[in-house]
């Protein structure tokens, strides 16, 4: 993989009159953040952060309110200043620029999407679109054409000369949308899009945004506070509380390996069916006892709805295969323990793994780092 | 909510027990002194539903205002000191005034005076001339002396029942103030624990003396003032002069008149030093003036007639234009149109310059909260201060005039649009202006493409507020100099010419209504 596009390095922001000398004694004395609070008045929203989003990656960062994500992702185009480490885009440390550089990456490399949509109410659509390249002084008859161009990828032909008031919520956010496509940026930043949205739309456009910035190859960070839609949408998923990123990975990785009960009591109703692939729950071959010809077959990769259809077809053990070599099995009580997942009746959940999981879901929860990642988990930008 | 589960059907708000405990500890822990008591008290309070609860304080019966002080109840304090000192002093005079005193100096003077006529009556018979006129006179007198003693006597009798309804006003303040401290105590320990560092709590010596002092000042003086016939002067009137002669050597002069003096000599001398900068103003002014009034009176008539209709046709639609049409008849019509241009130039002139000045003042204000802070009351004070007080500097700076008239309208005209200018700037989303910010805007374009936008309905309704502001100074102006439909109005004040000062104030309503429709109007269309 290329240079990533974004990198944040022990990124730390401190809010207060005094967030330097806060600073330094969390550096040196190692306080906490109610000390922080009671001696210097400063809050810390973000904690030693550090990150890497990789050319074309949908990063989600998932997090309830208060939990610094929406702080975090102004560091990236510097409407907040971090307090100390190092923030660089594009391979450049972005707090050596000046006011005129700064402006022109904001302008040029990096779109923006709000969760209040944020648009001009005194502008019409076309000319909310065209804003950032108006910022640029592109010509009017270039900038006009841009904005209906990408007006056209999300589906608002038509509405151009309309005023923002005049379009609904869902509609309203796709303009936001194509406004941050103008100046066709490499990275994209998403602060909870959708999230005052009415589910039916939100999923609408969650299917649509996804899409886009696959075709578009958009580097992204995607903010949000529901599992689901970071699950549906993110290549990998950071999990952020109190200003630190609690675990980082793939969907997958996350559902199957929680680090710890923050990110467990979490993923308590999320649907595996989707999310699951056959090679997390198989069992290995030199288990399996009867003979495995004649058995139906499905790649690692398979997830569990694909299994449940050949195993309601069959009523037989599923022989899992890597790369065309058989590797493992599925049974129906694994499949079925599979669906379930570690957490099943309600604080049962040590129980539930030992059944399910054989012994392996102790290994995932004492330990923060997931070490079950298999090359063929990872998500690539391709499979859409 | 949960809904209650079956483990605990009866669950209902009449069954949950109330902790009295927890509540009697922190009551305590808010009295501080006699804690117990008005944890007592207070749970008494908190018991009832009815009205007034059956609680007695008897030291804050006794004490009064010494308790409600103690107890840091400052609101209490002054209302039970004030009814407590009124109580006292109609004891007072009933037990110690001589209510009558006034007219038993009086007929005893007339006695005299009645005397002196029998003696001059007694002396005429003795010398054999006519005394029949001193002996009328002296009767007449006579009988005024009597009534005079009369009233003396039944104001002296009726200082008893002073004296009793004092006794009965000061129970009845006692038994309210015991009725009441209690409840007007627990109201005080519901803010304290909503903000106990900023409510009173406890009992404080500190508070305690301050309370003392302020009776000990207070009720004394008052209750001496308000018995005692003639008491000394120094009470009733505050001894300015003495206090003068005792700060100067000079008999004649006073603080007053020196300050006075001095503020005289400040402007004298000012207005001379800065001779050349105060002229520049002037002739900056007048050059607006001047264009505006040969546009309005150096252009025929007619065409400045056509060009008002045409254009409250287009700004404000057919209807404003009816109306136009017809208030600008009534004023060429009784001849006002000379005048009322005139009028129209000066405050023309005077919002153009407020607008000038004070939309960037406004935007300046609506983004520095510590410029807004600073302005804050020299706008108070640009608005409140009575026209009048102004006009005397402005005339010794500027002169008389149309110009200085400007300067005065002005003051009063231009904090509406600097305050409604920074009310629209501060009223701008914040997300919308971090969304521009995010897409690379400098602070300028910010300004240009996002704040002023947005903030332009508030801008136009301070432009119209001063507008119409400026309009209200053109009769005040007219008293240093200032001319136009003010100085109608002046003249028919000063001859007392009813019929004229009419007329005339309606050709001001009719400006004033044009050149606020037109101006809505403009803003209605554009926003629409």
């Amino acid at each position: 993989m290329s240079e990533p596009i974004v990198k944040l390095s022990n990124v730390w922001k401190v809010f207060g009159a005094k967030a330097r000398e806060a600073m330094q004694a969390i550096r040196g004395e190692g306080i906490g953040k109610a000390e922080a609070l009671r001696r210097f008045g400063c809050v810390v929203g973000v904690r030693d952060v550090s990150l890497e989003v990789p050319r074309g990656e949908i990063f989600c960062i998932m997090g309830l309110s208060g939990s610094g994500k929406s702080t975090l992702i102004r560091h990236v185009n510097r409407l907040i200043s971090p307090t100390s480490g190092t923030i660089e885009i594009l391979g450049r440390d972005i707090a050596a620029l000046n006011e005129r550089e700064l402006r022109g990456l904001r302008a040029g490399h990096i779109g923006m999407v709000f969760q209040h949509m944020a648009l001009m109410p005194h502008r019409s659509v076309r000319d909310n679109v065209a804003y950032p390249l108006e910022i640029q002084n592109v010509s009017k008859s270039r900038r006009w054409a841009v904005s209906d161009h990408v007006l056209g990828l999300v589906d608002l032909k038509g509405y151009e000369d309309r005023l923002p008031r005049e379009l609904s919520g869902g509609m309203q956010q796709r303009v936001g949308i194509a406004r941050a496509l103008a100046s066709d940026p490499e990275i994209l930043l998403m602060d909870e899009p959708f999230s005052a949205l009415d589910p039916l739309i939100r999923l609408q456009l969650q299917d649509q945004f996804k899409a886009l910035a696959v075709s578009l190859k958009k580097t992204t960070l995607f903010i949000t506070h529901d599992l689901d839609e970071a699950i549906r949408i993110g290549d990998r998923i950071a999990i952020m509380k109190d200003g630190v990123l609690v675990q980082v990975g793939t969907p997958e990785d996350i559902v199957m390996n929680p680090a710890d009960d923050y990110v467990r009591a979490f993923i308590k109703g999320i649907s595996r069916l989707k999310l699951v692939k056959a090679h997390s729950i198989m069992q290995p071959l030199s288990r399996f006892g009867g003979v495995a010809d004649g058995l139906p077959r499905a790649d690692g990769g398979v997830d569990l709805d694909r299994l449940i259809d050949l195993q309601v077809g069959s009523d037989q053990t599923v022989i899992v295969t890597e790369g065309g070599r058989d590797v493992g099995f599925v049974s129906k009580s694994q499949l079925l323990r599979g669906i379930q997942g570690g957490e099943h009746g309600g604080g049962e959940h040590g129980q539930g793994g030992e059944h399910g999981q054989g012994g392996r879901d102790g290994q995932g929860r004492g330990h923060g780092t997931p070490d079950r990642r298999r090359p063929g988990c990872v998500r690539c930008p391709d499979r859409g | 909510m949960e809904p209650p589960t079956d483990a605990d059907p009866d669950a209902s708000a009449a069954r949950i027990e109330v902790d009295h405990s927890a509540l009697a500890a922190s009551i305590a822990g808010f009295a501080g002194p006699n804690g117990d008591y008005y944890a007592r008290a207070f749970r008494r309070i908190h018991d009832s539903s009815g009205m007034l609860p059956a609680t007695f304080n008897v030291w804050a019966a006794v004490l009064g205002p010494f308790w409600a002080a103690a107890r840091g109840v400052w609101g209490m304090f002054w209302a039970f000191l004030i009814l407590e000192v009124v109580a006292w002093v109609q004891i007072g005079r009933g037990s110690w005034g001589n209510p009558g005193a006034a007219f038993l100096e009086r007929a005893l003077a007339q006695r005299a005076r009645a005397q002196a006529f029998h003696d001059r009556a007694a002396a005429a018979r003795a010398a054999g001339a006519d005394a029949t006129q001193f002996e009328t006179l002296a009767r007449n007198i006579g009988s005024a002396a009597d009534r005079s003693l009369a009233v003396a006597r039944d104001a002296q009798s009726g200082a008893f029942a002073i004296l009793l309804t004092g006794l009965a006003l000061l129970l009845l303040v006692k038994l309210v103030q015991g009725l009441y401290a209690n409840p007007v105590y627990e109201r005080q320990y519901t803010n304290w624990r909503i903000a106990p560092t900023s409510v009173e709590s406890g009992r404080k010596p500190v508070n305690a003396a301050l309370g003392a002092v302020l009776v000990a000042l207070v009720a004394p003086l008052t209750v001496y003032r308000f018995t005692v016939s003639g008491a000394a002067d120094a009470l009733s009137a505050f001894p300015e002069k003495r206090i003068s002669s005792a700060l100067f050597a000079d008999p004649g002069a006073t603080l007053f008149s020196k300050t006075a003096a001095r503020l005289d000599a400040g402007i004298d001398a000012a207005a001379l030093a800065w001779a050349g900068f105060f002229d520049g103003i002037t002739h900056g002014i007048n050059t607006i003036l001047v264009a505006l009034t040969v546009a309005l009176n150096g252009t025929p008539w007619p065409v400045v007639m056509l060009v008002i209709c045409v254009t409250a046709w287009r700004a404000a639609g057919p209807r404003v234009a009816v109306f136009t049409a017809a208030a600008l008849a009534y004023i060429a019509l009784f001849g006002y149109w000379q005048v009322a241009m005139e009028t129209v130039a000066l405050v023309g002139a005077a919002a153009l310059i407020c607008v000038l000045l004070g939309v960037p003042l406004g935007v300046w204000l609506g983004t520095s909260r510590r410029a807004a802070a600073l302005a804050e009351p020299v706008l108070d004070l640009m608005q409140t201060l009575p026209a009048f007080v102004y006009l005397i500097p402005i005339i010794a700076f500027f002169g008389t005039g149309n110009p200085p008239g400007i300067l005065a309208t002005i003051v009063f005209g231009m904090p509406p649009v600097i305050r409604l200018t920074a009310l629209g700037i501060q009223g701008v989303p914040e997300t919308i202006k971090e969304a521009a910010t995010a897409f690379g805007a400098s602070r300028f374009r910010l300004l240009k493409d996002v704040e002023l936008p947005l903030a332009l309905p508030s801008i136009m309704t301070g432009v119209n507020q001063t507008i119409l502001m400026c309009l209200s100074m053109v009769v005040i102006i007219s008293l240093i100099g200032g001319g136009g439909l003010g100085k109608v109005i002046l003249e028919s004040l000063q001859y007392a010419a009813k019929g004229q000062g009419i007329l005339g104030g309606l050709a001001i309503l009719f400006c004033a209504m044009i050149l606020d429709r037109i101006v809505q109007g403009a803003f209605r269309r554009k926003g629409a």
